[in-house]
């Protein structure tokens, strides 16, 4: 882990309760690869329009590389960009679970006025394996389009039939699995184009001056790549749907994915998986802070579990257009995504012509851990009007040191000794971890107790989780006069009728069949 | 001396008022004795003319149902709505319903459909607005009363308090997912469900609906596009379409009266809900369909008339 400080000082708006100003640093950033097998897709969502970003974390002799993703219609040479993966880290390092600190004072040795917090961030590794690698060949194929992306070599193919396409890439160097076809032939039948890329060997060689290299050295060593670079397409289509069969045809485990979604309106979530909230907001023992990674690894495997392996959990949802001033986020564990960030997404919508920053730019971040039995069908989303703000945030409270002696220290320590139990139980509850070994944790504050008695007679604090996450949303309402009107509407459509009949029996002084009886 | 006593007593599950005599002949121990049996005979009678009278009610059935569902989506599925948010849609579909039934002149029971209605909001209709959810609850119970055709509402309730707050609201979402694809509930759901439209005698527009939307699903998905079972098994072990075969398209206020125009009629919906959902990718599509099926129910009623269906047979 390495450490960085960084200062961030965030004024919240007038939205929340109370409102003061952090000086937050971020302290540490897990970059390793806590999670195996993990891939990352970046979609951006707009009407019909999709931009679709597949990072590439492949390792390896680039010759083996080959990616297969099915895609609705022929991509134009414009439609397929290659983007730096950096990219990814950004989305990543802004969005990811985070570890919020408070630093209690000490109550004999009164007060420090500053709230601090520090916050460590994980970053999830990738791996795409959205598509998959084939071997053997056809005429049922035909190339749509061929063009050359950088240092890729990329084909758009349609096809008729299933071995056919299998037989056909395998033939001309694709890696894919034989089992490949069958997984091929829903989407053939679906009418679906097939994109299919490998990496260009001299291209990339050209492109890192290896080429001029290898005039002066014999045989360098080229095959393995350390980063090939993220490829992004847009395309129209009506199904907002993220292919996941074909990275399951020659694998048997489980694999992660985490989707970084962008749209106008609001949170994404699955329409054929069950999407809910990481646990969030608790309060976890102190010397989670050294294994913070280990903790939401541990965590997210617990609540995968618990819902029967196939929900997909959201991470964090906010809006974090450039034009938006409210906070987006609490506490940031990044520099949130800029304009230049959002337009390298392909979130076009950020600046519009007439450069104005966009004030609807809303983020979700997904996880997912799937496998063939539990996932049997692609994913399936849909945009929803829901802009409700989430963050994966677990908060750690320093107890205070030194000189405890005091009569308010003391009663300090019994809430200490309190809160350490519920925090340890807190732990247990979200990652299973066995938190006998941490008796010492409560121990320590019950030793500075000169009266043990005490404990009975002072009370828990109020948990810090109940009482403080603000996570304000978007609370004006633009159809508020809308909804009100027709509430009144239907109301004095009742109170039109009964003043109707009341007209009717006064003006003619005949007995209606009178209704309202009091 | 004889002398007589009245005892009034409230239903309390019809809320009518009634009352039993009771003879009480005189100060005698034994004879007080005896009317102290009668009395608890009598009380026990009316016990059981409840508890008749509560079975005799599908609609006690299908609140007890959807209570269950909604107790373990907020339990078990950690849904997000807040006890406000149950508070509002239940609440106001009661107090429009009251005083609907006030302005029409009609037995306060029909209070229980409003829960009906409530509970389905609750469980089918996401939003983030605690205004919306109560607009969708007052438009959908006043739909009943102000959109109808022969003394039959246009629309179902529930389905017509959605479709108006997801399409003109804008705030309101459906989350086709919500409910994951555990066996065991969507057996649960099944199987209770069923046991409510047999009781109701309505179960064969569900299985009509069920049967052909899954023969036509299999054909495409199965026959023609190469899928695995499990696949098509997956896209089936959906709660909300559960929910929706075995609660909404079998209200019986909203869909034709005879057997045969409910068997056409479910057709219909099966063959429209497939269309719009594959090809025209609408992952709510039963309730859209739903939503134009309804006001058809009238020709249907035309063609093929029966007897209205009476919650109190």
């Amino acid at each position: 882990m390495k450490l960085k400080q960084i200062v961030l000082s965030i004024l919240l708006g007038g939205i929340a309760s109370s409102s003061f100003s952090f000086s937050g640093f971020y302290v540490a950033k897990a970059d390793t690869k806590l999670f195996n097998k993990t891939s990352q897709v970046i979609l951006v969502r707009d009407g019909n329009k999709m931009t679709v970003t597949m990072s590439n974390d492949f390792k390896g002799d680039i010759n083996d590389f080959a990616m297969v993703v099915p895609v609705p219609t022929i991509l134009k040479r414009e439609d397929i960009r290659v983007v730096p993966a950096s990219l990814f880290g950004k989305l990543d390092a802004y969005s990811g679970p985070r570890l919020v600190e408070y630093h209690d004072y000490n109550p004999c040795n009164p007060p420090l006025p500053q709230y601090y917090f520090e916050s460590m961030d994980m970053v999830t590794s990738t791996n795409i394996e959205t598509t998959s690698v084939p071997r053997l060949a056809n005429k049922s194929v035909t190339i749509e389009a061929q063009y050359q992306v950088e240092e890729y070599d990329i084909l758009i193919l349609s096809a008729t039939e299933s071995t056919g396409l299998r037989d056909w890439l395998i033939e001309n160097g694709y890696k894919i699995p034989s089992a490949a076809d069958e997984v091929l032939e829903p989407y053939i039948k679906n009418k679906m184009k097939f994109f299919v890329v490998k990496v260009n060997a001299e291209k990339m060689a050209e492109m890192s001056g290896m080429n001029t290299v290898k005039k002066y050295i014999d045989d360098p060593d080229m095959g393995d790549v350390k980063d090939l670079r993220p490829l992004q397409i847009t395309y129209e289509s009506d199904k907002f749907m993220l292919p996941i069969r074909l990275g399951m045809a020659n694998s048997t485990g489980e694999q992660d994915m985490v989707v970084y979604a962008f749209t106008r309106e609001g949170r994404v979530e699955s329409t054929n998986y069950r999407t809910t909230k990481i646990p969030s907001n608790t309060m976890i023992p102190e010397f989670v802070r050294e294994k913070f990674g280990q903790f939401y690894v541990d965590l997210f495997d617990k609540a995968h579990t618990n819902e029967n392996n196939e929900a997909i959990f959201l991470e964090y949802a906010w809006n974090v257009s450039p034009q938006f001033t409210g906070m987006k986020c609490d506490p940031c564990v990044g520099p949130p995504p800029i304009f230049a960030d959002l337009k390298e997404a392909g979130v076009d919508w950020a600046v519009n012509s007439s450069n104005q920053a966009s004030s609807d730019v809303f983020f979700t971040r997904l996880h997912l851990r799937y496998k063939r039995e539990t996932h049997p069908q692609d994913l399936l989303f849909h945009v929803t009007p829901n802009k409700e703000n989430f963050q994966a945030r677990y908060i750690i409270t320093n107890a205070a040191t030194g000189d405890l002696s005091c009569e308010s220290g003391q009663e300090y320590c019994v809430k200490v000794v309190k809160r350490r139990a519920d925090e340890l139980e807190n732990l247990k509850d979200l990652t299973a971890w066995n938190t006998q070994q941490y008796k010492e944790y409560v121990q320590e504050y019950y030793d500075k107790l000169e009266d043990p008695t005490l404990m009975n007679r002072i009370e828990a604090d109020p948990k810090r989780n109940d009482s403080f996450p603000f996570f304000p949303g978007d609370r004006h309402d633009p159809k508020g006069g809308l909804k009100w009107g027709i509430l009144a509407g239907v109301f004095a459509f009742m109170l039109g009728i009964v003043g109707f009949r009341l007209y009717r029996k006064t003006l003619f002084g005949w007995s209606f069949s009178f209704s309202i009886k009091y | 001396m004889p002398f007589m006593e009245i005892i009034w007593y409230m239903h309390p599950l019809t809320g009518k008022v009634n009352f039993f005599k009771l003879n009480l002949y005189s100060s005698q121990n034994g004879s007080i004795m005896q009317a102290n049996e009668a009395n608890i005979r009598i009380e026990n009678q009316s016990l059981k003319s409840v508890i008749s009278a509560g079975l005799k009610d599908a609609r006690h059935y299908q609140i007890l149902y959807l209570s269950s569902f909604l107790v373990y989506g907020i339990i078990a599925l950690n849904w997000e709505i807040t006890v406000q948010q149950l508070v509002v849609v239940i609440g106001s579909s009661l107090v429009t319903q009251f005083l609907w039934l006030k302005l029409a002149d009609k037995p306060m029971s029909g209070l229980k459909s409003a829960l009906i209605t409530a509970l389905g909001l609750c469980l089918i209709l996401k939003s983030a607005s605690i205004l919306t959810l109560a607009v969708a609850a007052v438009v959908a119970i006043s739909s009943k009363f102000i959109l109808k055709i022969k003394n039959k509402h246009l629309f179902n309730p529930a389905n017509f308090g959605i479709i108006f707050s997801v399409l003109i609201l804008g705030d309101a979402w459906i989350s086709p997912g919500q409910w994951g694809s555990s066996a065991i509930f969507l057996f649960a759901l099944s199987v209770f469900g069923g046991i409510v439209l047999m009781k109701i005698g309505r179960l064969e527009t569900s299985l009509v609906f069920l049967g052909s939307l899954f023969l036509m699903e299999f054909g495409r998905m199965y026959l023609y596009q190469g899928w695995e079972m499990d696949v098509l098994f997956h896209k089936f072990s959906s709660g909300t379409l559960l929910l929706f075969t075995f609660f909404m398209i079998t209200d019986p206020m909203t869909i034709p009266n005879a057997r045969k125009s409910r068997i056409i009629w479910a057709l219909i919906l099966a063959t429209a809900t497939f269309i719009l959902g594959n090809y025209m990718q609408i992952y709510t599509a039963p309730i859209w369909v739903l939503f134009f099926m309804t006001p058809i129910t009238v020709f249907f009623d035309k063609i093929w008339p029966d007897a209205k269906f009476q919650w109190l047979q």
